[in-house]
């Protein structure tokens, strides 16, 4: 696939958090549509290579939530925890940045080229430092270092002891990134690390529901709603809209946590 | 003298041609006998027979009179078989010539000879239809039911002496004109308009989607509040019946006997609503010669089930094999009958026993234990049937008064047909070498292969699935719901905003 070099990346300003890090990238090079809206809200998923079934299932819960908020998801393109996320953003028609352990020309082989075309199409990125670098032990703990810069939140999903994203872990809280860990059974080797994560205050426990997403409160609905709790028909009479549109914006504030619905009713705030 | 005259037998929507053979013996004892499994009716039509050609007029043999309705195996039901009787007797007394074999008779008679109404004339029609070049003979008040069939020369007969005389080539009687079926008569939108009803917006968007995508609708909400006029509003805004499924409705109305004198054919979508205290065989349909219940007599219609909870829940779960299959089997020891039994189903509630749950402004006197005991007399599986569900809340007392101008951007029935027969135009389209005709028809396997959803409207879905502890088929049901309102909207594919209307009609926690 065609790559292209990124001509002075410090002029972009939602690559600005790549300048935290004592040794930048020199250069960058992406396959893909370059589109820098796609920095402005990043969450880095990091995790094993051998995930287990409930790091999968941890994945299917965090994912489309992320997605719902508009979030981009950064992670490191290696099999695992790191490529279902990938998989995960797409299928829910997210955007993702896969940021590449070797040289941007490398030939991919089927079920990563794969993956990498629908990162592509969907509007994603494949980003990479190098040209045409060749993997080996050091280039994953460097690549590292990029997913960490590039997020505001850093989630890790799964991790056994010594593992490849505690590295990326230790980097996120070095540039004050917000750090979360998945708690995970204590019977289960890959979530040792993570729960460690957690047992020792570095990182703040992730339990998948979030904060609310607050939107802007000019929303005439909700300060409709603020005085009074109302039905779709009678929302739909007092704004004088369809009520077809009121019940979808309904539904929607409902999943996000703004309103509540109680009895046909709808009330601001959860419960 | 032995006459053999033809007529038929309906049994359910079957017709089985049936022969009465008149025997009127020179030798034996004067007597009238009528055998091949006769009912109590058809056993009368000796003294009917009798009386009415007597006060014809016409002379009743005293001789040995046998009648035998063949096959004799098949039983006999209905007052049908004094008209054929009677020219029996009639022939084999001489007192009439002899007849041409393709014509039929089928009709009841009154003992002055007049002939009566009588069931299951268009059933006579299309079985006389596939004879060829046939003439049926049927009581002038019910004749018109027959004149929507091709082929078959239709004589309505006003007493037995008027048919003896067009026998006799005296005075003939006019055959009726045959008529071609119309149903794209002009829009009318029958019991209630939408326009007519204040408020509910919601309810009355719910009643477009479920018209639109055949989807089965749950009201709930205090009493009074419009839940019967919202469902008596539904046949006029479903699209009119074509030619084919007028005929099929007025099939099992004519069975039924429940066509009005002179009605030729039923063009409105029926709606039946049964009282809740019905029996299982009223409302799935059945008797001694399986006659159809409420649910076929509301095929390709809407079936209003108010006070669900209020039904006993083993009448109601025999509406599950109707709903499920679109057909309902009856079996008897005369015999098992199928009727066709494709309907919309409208289901309404209360939130609670007293019904003020969540009133505004009276206070509900039910404790927690009667409204739980309340909502669990509802029938989990014919729920997990019920696609949309939606709140019919109390209006405010300001929308309610006359004097209150119009609101401009009421839904009229004239506007929410139209925007149905567009949907349903697009989902015949898009059914086009399946067996299905509406969105709530699909399977699972059809929802993989015709909901499809932007990776967006997925993800919504997939949210919501989360928060609200969805069932696979809940899941399911969404989507179809989604895709009708996608429909509506004209959409080729189910985007969010669909998603996240449909949502809003998913079933009570």
């Amino acid at each position: 696939m065609q790559y292209q070099r990124l001509a002075n990346w410090k002029t972009v300003n939602s690559l600005a958090g790549l300048c935290d890090l004592p040794h930048p990238p020199k250069q960058l090079f992406y396959q893909g549509t370059w589109n820098p809206q796609l920095f402005t809200h990043c969450v880095a998923i990091v995790g094993s290579r051998r995930m287990t079934d409930y790091g999968r299932q941890v994945i299917e819960k965090i994912v489309p939530r992320l997605v719902f908020e508009k979030k981009t998801i950064v992670s490191g393109f290696m099999y695992g925890v790191d490529q279902y996320a990938h998989e995960v953003c797409i299928q829910n028609g997210g955007k993702t940045v896969a940021v590449l352990g070797w040289g941007i020309n490398r030939v991919l082989e089927d079920a990563d080229k794969k993956l990498a075309d629908a990162i592509v199409a969907s509007g994603g990125l494949l980003l990479s430092e190098w040209e045409t670098q060749k993997p080996t032990l050091w280039t994953f703990p460097v690549r590292n270092r990029i997913v960490a810069a590039l997020s505001a939140d850093v989630i890790v999903v799964e991790a056994a002891q010594k593992s490849g994203s505690l590295i990326t872990a230790t980097i996120a809280q070095k540039l004050k990134r917000k750090l979360w860990a998945v708690p995970g059974p204590i019977t289960s080797r890959l979530s040792s690390a993570t729960n460690a994560l957690i047992a020792q205050g570095r990182a703040a426990m992730w339990l998948g529901d979030g904060p609310p997403v607050l939107q802007k409160t000019d929303d005439p609905l909700l300060s409709l709603l603020e005085t009074q709790a109302l039905t779709a028909s009678e929302l739909a009479r007092k704004l004088e809209k369809p009520v077809e549109d009121i019940g979808a914006q309904l539904s929607l504030l409902s999943l996000t946590g703004q309103l509540t619905e109680r009895g046909g009713k709808y009330y601001v705030g959860q419960n | 003298m032995l006459v053999k005259i033809n007529s038929i037998a309906n049994v359910g929507l079957e017709t089985i041609p049936v022969d009465v053979e008149v025997d009127v013996a020179d030798k034996g004892f004067p007597g009238f006998t009528i055998v091949g499994l006769a009912s109590k009716a058809v056993e009368e039509a000796r003294e009917r027979v009798k009386t009415a050609m007597v006060n014809s007029g016409f002379d009743f043999p005293p001789k040995k009179i046998m009648v035998n309705l063949a096959p004799a195996d098949l039983p006999k039901d209905g007052a049908a078989y004094d008209l054929p009787i009677a020219i029996g007797v009639l022939i084999a007394s001489g007192q009439l010539e002899r007849l041409t074999a393709d014509a039929l008779f089928y009709g009841e008679l009154s003992l002055d000879g007049t002939l009566r109404p009588t069931r299951g004339i268009l059933l006579l029609a299309l079985y006389a239809n596939t004879l060829q070049g046939a003439s049926i003979f049927v009581p002038k008040p019910s004749a018109p039911e027959a004149t929507m069939v091709a082929n078959v020369t239709v004589y309505p007969v006003g007493t037995l002496t008027d048919l003896v005389r067009h026998l006799n080539q005296t005075i003939p009687i006019k055959p009726l004109a045959h008529d071609t079926i119309r149903t794209d008569e002009e829009f009318d939108s029958g019991e209630s308009d939408l326009k007519d009803i204040a408020g509910q917006e919601q309810a009355k968007r719910a009643l477009v989607i479920a018209a639109a995508g055949g989807h089965n609708l749950l009201m709930w909400g205090p009493p009074g509040t419009g839940k019967t006029m919202l469902a008596r509003a539904l046949p006029g805004i479903l699209p009119p019946l074509s030619p084919e499924e007028a005929l099929e409705v007025t099939r099992i109305y004519s069975v039924s006997g429940l066509l009005a004198p002179g009605t030729s054919i039923l063009t409105k979508r029926p709606f039946r609503s049964p009282h809740h205290g019905v029996s299982a065989a009223g409302l799935i349909g059945g008797g001694s010669s399986p006659q159809p219940g409420e649910v076929s007599l509301a095929h390709l219609g809407v079936l209003f089930l108010d006070e669900m909870p209020e039904f006993s829940r083993s009448v109601l779960e025999g509406i599950r094999q109707p709903m499920e299959d679109g057909a309902v089997e009856i079996v008897r020891v005369m015999g098992h009958v199928k009727y066709p039994a494709s309907f919309t189903l409208i289901a309404a509630i209360n939130p609670c026993p007293c019904g003020y749950l969540g009133h505004p402004r009276r206070a509900c006197t039910c404790t927690q234990k009667m409204i739980a005991k309340y909502r669990h007399r509802l029938s989990g599986p014919i729920v997990d049937r019920i696609d949309l569900t939606v709140l019919v809340a109390p209006v405010e007392v300001e929308k309610l008064s006359v004097t209150t101008q119009a609101d401009n951007n009421t839904l009229t029935s004239r506007q929410a047909k139209l925007m149905v027969v567009k949907a349903r135009a697009i989902q015949s389209q898009r059914f086009t070498g399946t067996h299905l005709y509406t969105n709530s028809q699909m399977k699972n396997r059809e929802v993989k292969l015709f909901g499809k959803l932007t990776a967006e409207a997925e993800n919504f879905l997939k949210l919501a699935a989360e928060k609200y502890d969805f069932s696979a088929r809940s899941y399911m049901r969404l989507i179809k719901v989604a895709r009708t309102i996608a429909d509506l909207a004209g959409a080729e594919t189910i985007l969010p905003v669909h998603m996240a209307e449909a949502l809003q009609y998913k079933q009570l926690a």
